[in-house]
């Protein structure tokens, strides 16, 4: 699944641990969901939607089209 | 001009350290657990069996060290990997998983591979401890394919 998590890191100017932190995760778990490598379970990306401000379907692209 | 140093840690930073500084805690725990209980049974092993080769008749161990190594064990497999889970992000415990499903599946089709090899005269016949092998070495080879592919 694609996701805007590293674009939106970065125009806060936080790096991955600062991120990991926040979201209560290790780096890795930031890492993994940004190279889209882990898709976050809906707890956390509800979690990383609300630390962003954003809904979920803005941060996170499944492909799918409605 | 000496440059400056980021020294002011952000807050998710602060908690990243925090719980780096947990896992190397519970690392080091785990460590001594570990080792107390190889010195133990290295120090204390009256007999001359040995786990490698099944003759299980021939291992003697003071009871008070055994009671006490058993207890060690069920901290080191039990109660730690139980604590650790409790830790964990849902990334680390996803790959934990994938850990435990290898070593499942390394004791579930080691076995009667084992079995039919020893049929054919290829290998000894299976014992307890080399099935504890194949579990654990499953279990952390797949721990290491998940985490090198993550």
């Amino acid at each position: 699944m694609k996701n805007r998590l590293k674009v939106l890191r970065a125009e806060r100017d936080w790096s991955q641990a600062e991120l990991a932190g926040r979201l209560d995760v290790s780096r890795q778990a930031v890492n993994a969901i940004e190279t889209g490598k882990h898709d976050p379970s809906l707890p956390l990306a509800f979690k990383i939607a609300r630390l962003f401000d954003m809904p979920i379907e803005d941060i996170f692209d499944d492909g799918e089209t409605a | 001009m000496i440059l400056a140093r980021k020294s002011v840690l952000g807050p998710g930073e602060a908690r990243t350290r925090t719980r780096q500084r947990r896992q190397m805690i519970f690392l080091g725990v785990s460590v001594v657990i570990g080792g107390t209980i190889g010195g133990l049974t290295g120090a204390f092993d009256q007999g001359d069996g040995s786990l490698f080769s099944g003759d299980w008749d021939k291992l003697k161990l003071n009871p008070a060290i055994a009671v006490f190594v058993s207890a060690l064990l069920v901290i080191g497999f039990i109660a730690l990997p139980l604590r650790g889970f409790g830790q964990i992000d849902e990334f680390k415990r996803e790959n934990n998983f994938i850990g435990f499903t290898g070593g499942c599946l390394a004791v579930l089709a080691g076995f009667p591979i084992w079995a039919v090899l020893y049929a054919g005269g290829m290998l000894p016949p299976p014992h307890a401890f080399g099935i504890w092998l194949l579990g654990f070495f499953g279990m952390f080879a797949s721990y290491l394919i998940a985490r090198i592919r993550a």
